[in-house]
């Protein structure tokens, strides 16, 4: 039966890491835009290399 | 004919403008589109169709506030030596596409190091090397492809979102989560063998309450005790009550070795509460329409010293200050005209296109838009003191709106302190020990909690649903209101009326194809809003334009426009800039024309009646009595008064305080009053009603402070908008009915001794999610 304890004991642990993380994630604003970065995700990944050697001049349809 | 802008999607009329075998509308839209692909952009027209905004012509010397130390430092977030972060406004961002190219920004001026946007905001968080580029730079260059900052609605980015509701609601979910775990053996019976486990578990969930009670709950708590305190009563006292008395019994139980009580109960109470809360602010962010009417005036303008020209903020100026305005911006103040004279475009303030012409020495009032040339003024009152923000602050005081649901919370306060003391007095006479426990229920399983859900759920469902239908409201308090109009005022111009192409009249010598394809191409250059209106008139005449081209064009703002294709000369403008015989000038709004010097005719501007308005007026006339205020002569008269049944309460020639002085006379039989208008000169008689709703054309560009907003072609559904209302007070009662039969149900338990911890575990969560089911399914998937 004492194991009973030591499981309650971690069960309380597991929820207050989750409560962190949530506390976390609101703080530093992850649910303050919930629209945009579900677009941004579509986008090539060309965006994000600083020296890409695309020429210059259009690309067609 | 049937050839669409690349960049913006519109019709390309005439040759276009041929570019890298694309074509464009104008050299605003060809600019644009070779700054992207000249930086690898492309990809911008790969998302969406034709996702372009086309680019306004917009003088350079627009931001120029910005170089102004104490401005400028008003709209900067954090500032080193190397790099400024700003967020600024973008009102134009519209799509998928607009987020690709806001944030690839940094490859058309690589002195942006990131701008990171928030599309339901509109807003983009820039952070730029000041070394290598002004923040007027950065705000040109956004205008420049499109996205033109908004700098005077700056305080409402700068307001920091509230995340307490969002904490709150992790530590209650937390605690009912974690509480009801460790309750679950004492519902399975288990734990009475047990003494010491149930102990351990009580403590346990005793601890993780206290943030629950403390922290998740204490709005509700403070909230009750200052209405008490003001010897008044709200919603939140029984809620209150109920929470107490679950936690005191719970930490009753607990202390004296009875296991772990109610807490689980409490905590997942608290939780849907405050979910309830939540949902609330949510539906209040995603329309974040209310912006200032300040926001449609500058912020800085150029004052004349002795040393020349100086940028001073608004508030700064004074009585006798010489200020110099260039075209296109907004009279920030009433004013003298120190300038000859000059063209004012009203049609902000009074919704009429045509520029007013003002000589030397007239007086203007703030909120016109110059056209042409910079002129001077002087200023006669300061800002803050001008005549529209009188007639604003006039109506500022608001109408006490009295909330319904404090009502409904003193019935219930009132019924359960009688049930608890009829309860009470019953048990002490037959003798029963357990009084404490059983009045203790009574509070408990009373508690409103599916009644504080019902509302919340229920009009911010029917807010956004009314939303996708074009009807915007400031908040859910609108719908209760809504639901006892009685008389409905509508203004007439812009909001029954609107200029029709198809009410343009061409007077004078009959015009061949040939010269109609020559009118349509000069006008099409324009973007004047009757040259605009002219453009789409003849459009409907489908003239053959293929074979011209603009050869010269010069535009002379608020006089009019002169082109020359192939060696014919076209003029289209006022009455002196074509030169048209002086018998032939009219006071109706017109556009004359002259063909290589002769004059042909004019075109005359009718307002027609929108589209719907009709059977829109005759629909609410069964509900409702109408009235129609109108600030012009009486010319329109008859056509108004056709469609109504009863066209007595038919008011012409009214000054905007007229409307407002109207209303008051409504509202002092004691009726509530829905008034419909647009314009800044409504404002008064829109804040004046119970419920002002602002016509619209353009989301972005017209939002004063009214109570909702409609965009005009919304306008015809404003009758079955006002029964969605109406189905939302239906909605409202089931719900109500729903939380009250759950609440009688608890009550017989408690009354009759029987509420066992099960019973009031399950209750009170179930009762709480078949209202938020109820009032979501109901609402959500409604059609109007």
């Amino acid at each position: 039966m004492g194991i009973i304890y030591l499981m309650l004991v971690v069960s309380l642990v597991i929820a207050l890491f989750f409560l962190a993380s949530f506390l976390w994630a609101a703080k530093t604003g992850q649910y303050d835009d919930d629209y945009t970065p579900s677009v941004r995700i579509l986008f090539d990944d060309e965006q994000n290399q600083t020296s890409n050697n695309q020429t210059n001049g259009s690309r067609e349809v | 004919m049937s050839e669409h802008c690349y960049h913006c999607g519109d019709e390309v009329i005439g040759k276009g403008v041929h570019y890298d075998n694309k074509v464009f509308c104008c050299n605003g839209c060809k600019g644009v589109y070779q700054l992207l692909s000249d930086n690898a952009l492309g990809d911008f027209y790969n998302m969406e169709n034709k996702p372009g905004t086309k680019p306004l012509n917009s003088d350079v010397h627009r931001y120029a506030f910005l170089n102004v130390e104490e401005i400028r430092s008003k709209f900067i977030d954090f500032e080193d030596d190397k790099i400024t972060i700003v967020t600024l406004f973008l009102p134009k961002i519209h799509c998928s596409s607009c987020i690709y190219l806001l944030e690839n920004i940094t490859k058309i001026e690589p002195a942006i190091q990131s701008c990171q946007v928030d599309f339901s905001k509109r807003t983009a968080n820039i952070i730029f090397d000041h070394n290598k580029l002004s923040l007027e730079n950065l705000a040109l260059l956004l205008d420049r492809i499109g996205y033109a900052p908004n700098f005077s609605s700056q305080k409402e980015i700068k307001k920091k979102r509230d995340l307490s509701y969002l904490y709150k609601l992790g530590v209650a979910g937390f605690a009912f989560g974690s509480i009801m775990l460790w309750t679950f053996p004492e519902y399975l019976g288990v734990s009475e063998d047990n003494p010491e486990f149930r102990n351990f578990s009580a403590w346990l969930s005793f601890a993780v309450s206290l943030p629950v009670l403390f922290y998740s709950a204490n709005e509700y708590l403070i909230s009750a005790f200052k209405t008490l305190r003001y010897g008044s009563i709200n919603l939140d006292v029984p809620i209150s009550l109920g929470i107490l008395a679950l936690y005191f019994k719970s930490a009753y139980n607990i202390f004296s070795g009875l296991g772990p009580g109610y807490m689980d109960s409490f905590a997942g109470f608290v939780f849907f509460l405050l979910i309830g809360k939540w949902f609330q602010s949510k539906t209040y962010d995603s329309l974040s329409f209310e912006r200032d009417y300040t926001s449609y005036f500058p912020v800085a303008v150029s004052r004349i010293n002795t040393d020349g020209e100086e940028i001073v903020e608004i508030d700064k100026l004074q009585i006798g200050d010489t200020i110099r305005l260039r075209n296109e911006e907004v009279i920030p103040c009433d004013s003298e005209l120190v300038s000859k004279s000059t063209q004012i475009d009203f049609s902000f303030v009074t919704g009429e296109s045509e520029p007013v012409q003002k000589k030397a020495g007239e007086f203007i009032y703030a909120g016109g838009r110059v056209k042409g040339d910079a002129i001077d003024l002087r200023v006669v009152k300061e800002s803050s003191r001008s005549h529209l923000t009188q007639l604003w602050n006039d109506a500022g005081e608001k109408h006490g709106k009295t909330e319904n649901t404090d009502k409904v919370s003193i019935y219930f306060l009132v019924a359960v302190l009688v049930i608890a003391a009829i309860t009470a007095i019953y048990y002490s006479i037959t003798g029963s020990e357990s009084v404490t426990e059983i009045v203790v229920a009574v509070l408990i399983v009373a508690c409103p909690c599916a009644l504080a859900l019902s509302k919340p759920f229920t009009y911010g469902n029917i807010m956004r649903v009314m939303g996708r239908y074009g009807l915007y409201l400031k908040n859910t308090g609108v719908i209760p209101t809504l639901n006892e109009i009685k008389h409905i005022v509508f203004d007439k111009t812009g909001t029954l009326t609107k200029n029709d192409p198809e009410a343009i009249n061409f007077e004078g010598t009959p015009l061949n194809e040939t010269e109609k394809g020559l009118i349509l191409i000069t006008a099409n250059s324009s973007t004047h809003p009757l040259s605009r209106a002219i453009v789409r008139h003849l459009l409907q005449e489908k003239p053959d334009t293929s074979s011209f081209e603009i050869s010269a064009y010069t535009e002379n703002s608020g006089q009019g426009v002169k082109a020359m294709i192939g060696d014919t000369e076209i003029r289209l403008g006022s009455a002196s800039f074509v030169e048209a015989p002086k018998e032939e000038h009219i006071d109706e709004t017109a556009t004359y024309i002259s063909i290589n010097g002769r004059y042909r005719g004019k075109y005359i501007f009718k307002s027609s009646i929108r589209d719907g308005v009709p059977e829109l007026l005759s629909q609410l006339e069964e509900r409702y009595k109408i009235h129609v205020l109108s600030g012009d002569k009486e010319k329109d008269r008859n056509m108004i008064a056709e469609m109504l049944q009863d066209d007595s309460n038919l008011q012409f020639s009214c000054t905007p305080k007229e409307k407002s002085e109207y209303i008051q006379y409504l509202q002092n039989t004691g009726e509530k009053v829905l008034m419909i208008g647009d314009g800044l000169n409504d404002s008064g008689a829109l804040e004046r009603a119970d419920v002002g709703i602002a016509v619209s054309e353009d989301m972005f560009r017209f939002t004063p402070s009214s109570d909702a907003i409609i965009k005009s072609d919304s306008l015809n559904k404003l009758d079955r908008l006002l029964k969605l209302s109406n189905y939302a007070k239906k909605v409202l009662r089931v719900c109500y009915g729903f939380s009250l039969i759950y609440n009688v149900l608890g009550l017989s338990f408690a009354v009759s001794g029987q509420l066992t911890p099960l019973v009031a575990a399950i209750l009170m969560p179930i009762s709480s999610i078949t209202i938020v089911v109820i009032a979501t399914f109901s609402t959500v998937f409604k059609r109007i």
